[in-house]
């Protein structure tokens, strides 16, 4: 099974935090099972059986018809960091990287989606930390994805109901992170649907690039 | 054989355990309990599986239809703690209840793995307190991180017994005491998804790893606990694990 070099203790990713996707679900969060929207930032772990490496092949999961694939912004931790504010935040990212998220094409947001979540190898990064100093306007990123070569989606950091800063404070109170642990910062709402042999590839102008396939 | 780690004068210490509670190093070297800090039994722990709503009447006790289907969520290792550590009580809650667990501990690696050779891919077997603070779930949101995956609200241990030294799990008492008085009490025999299925289930879905650990859930006799509070979470022919439950200004000290 593959691993991936920078990921050491955990990957926690930031599901529901497209600012467009919550606006356009507002009148299905109020109905069941819902019944109101999330008031807290949406969390999921992607365990260790899921770290891959850049240009990995994916495997296709036996007896499933669909598959989706999320890019996001991947946030290295470099200290131990815990309970911090905003403000001090960022000093504790040692600096950045991409994650695909391949998974089950979801059906609610309701209860947490192991089966969807946790296939083998569905979680490669970027091979390379770019150093936090570099990157001096974090909220001018985007992180824009293709498929077979065609742009399917793009994701503007503006665009996070909850920005980087934010997000590392708030999980940092109910986790201590540590050196190694990875934020995966937010996803563009509808994942892309991807087929057997795609070539799917992200990228954040100057700081990271991510390539990987689909099995055939 | 119980497997234990803990801390004793600085460094960290694999131990066993015999059945005169003596806690004994390789070369049989005796260490005196009350100079050493229990760790969790599981050096490198890989994925936390837990278990929602898997005893029939601790899912009517919330009211809960059973689920047909495991409830499984992931908690993170920081989670982790040991036998007598501290567990803290988050400040403006008005209910934390502990959830006393059989934990059953993957030993090699599987993936599609029968549940006829499931036991094959168990170490052995430890209990854990999965602690949890309802004022924070949310429908059962995925914020249930931020119920599930706090700092040290697992602790975990004494030790971790070898599954042959455990023998059959399937009628196992489980009880729970709160300063000394009985508060929960069940047996593993009201599971609904017995550890077999699990494996099975889980590794269809994804390679199991040797350090992967597998908690089972929890019978009904939830109650509130307090800073102050001592709970004693014990399977038979497992172990009895404790834990003072602390404030969170206690617990987090100068990071408060």
């Amino acid at each position: 099974m593959n691993s991936n070099p920078i990921v050491k203790g955990k990957l926690v990713c930031v599901a529901l935090n497209d600012a467009e996707q919550l606006a356009s679900m507002q009148a299905e969060f109020s109905e069941a099972p819902y019944q109101s929207a999330p008031t807290q930032p949406v969390l999921y772990f992607k365990p260790h059986n899921t770290w891959n490496v850049d240009g990995a092949v994916i495997d296709w999961p036996v007896d499933e018809a669909a598959m989706v694939v999320g890019a996001s912004l991947a946030v290295v931790i470099g200290q131990e960091c815990c309970r911090v504010s905003v403000e001090e935040a960022l000093t504790y990212v040692n600096g950045y990287t991409l994650l695909h998220d391949f998974s089950l094409p979801e059906q609610s947001y309701y209860r947490p989606d192991i089966k969807g979540k946790c296939l083998d190898g569905s979680a490669p990064l970027g091979s390379a930390v770019i150093a936090a100093d570099q990157v001096t306007d974090l909220a001018g990123l985007t992180v824009i994805t293709q498929v077979n070569g065609e742009t399917v989606s793009e994701m503007p950091m503006t665009q996070l109901e909850r920005n980087v800063p934010e997000l590392i404070s708030t999980i940092s109170r109910i986790m201590t992170l540590q050196a190694g642990d990875v934020i995966a910062v937010g996803f563009r709402g509808e994942r892309t649907s991807v087929q057997k042999g795609d070539r799917v590839t992200s990228a954040i102008a100057g700081v990271a690039e991510l390539n990987n396939q689909l099995a055939d | 054989m119980k497997h234990a780690r803990v801390f004793h004068n600085g460094v960290e210490l694999d131990i066993t355990v015999d059945d005169a509670n003596r806690l004994l190093l390789a070369d049989g070297t005796e260490l005196n309990e009350a100079e050493v800090s229990w760790l969790s039994p599981v050096k490198n722990p890989g994925t936390i599986f837990a278990l929602g709503l898997n005893y029939a009447d601790h899912a009517s006790e919330l009211a809960f239809a059973p689920p047909t289907e495991p409830l499984v969520f992931l908690k993170g290792a920081n989670t982790l703690t040991g036998h007598k550590q501290p567990s803290y009580r988050p400040d403006d809650i008005e209910f934390q209840h502990y959830e006393c667990e059989l934990v059953a501990v993957i030993g090699k690696e599987g993936k599609n793995i029968s549940r006829e050779d499931a036991m094959d891919y168990i170490a052995g077997y430890t209990v854990c307190n999965d602690f949890a603070i309802r004022d924070y779930l949310e429908n059962y949101y995925r914020p249930n991180l931020r119920v599930k995956s706090r700092d040290s609200l697992c602790p975990i241990g004494p030790w971790l017994i070898d599954k042959d030294d455990v023998g059959d799990i399937s009628d196992l008492k489980l009880t729970t005491h709160v300063n000394g008085e009985l508060t929960q009490e069940g047996t593993t025999a009201d599971m609904i998804f017995d550890v077999p299925f699990l494996v099975e289930y889980l590794s269809k879905i994804m390679t199991l790893q040797p350090g992967d650990m597998i908690a089972t859930g929890t019978p009904k006799g939830l109650k509130d606990m307090q800073p102050g509070d001592v709970v004693v979470c014990e399977i038979e022919k497992v172990g009895a694990l404790e834990t003072r439950i602390v404030s969170e200004q206690q617990f987090y000290g100068d990071k408060y």
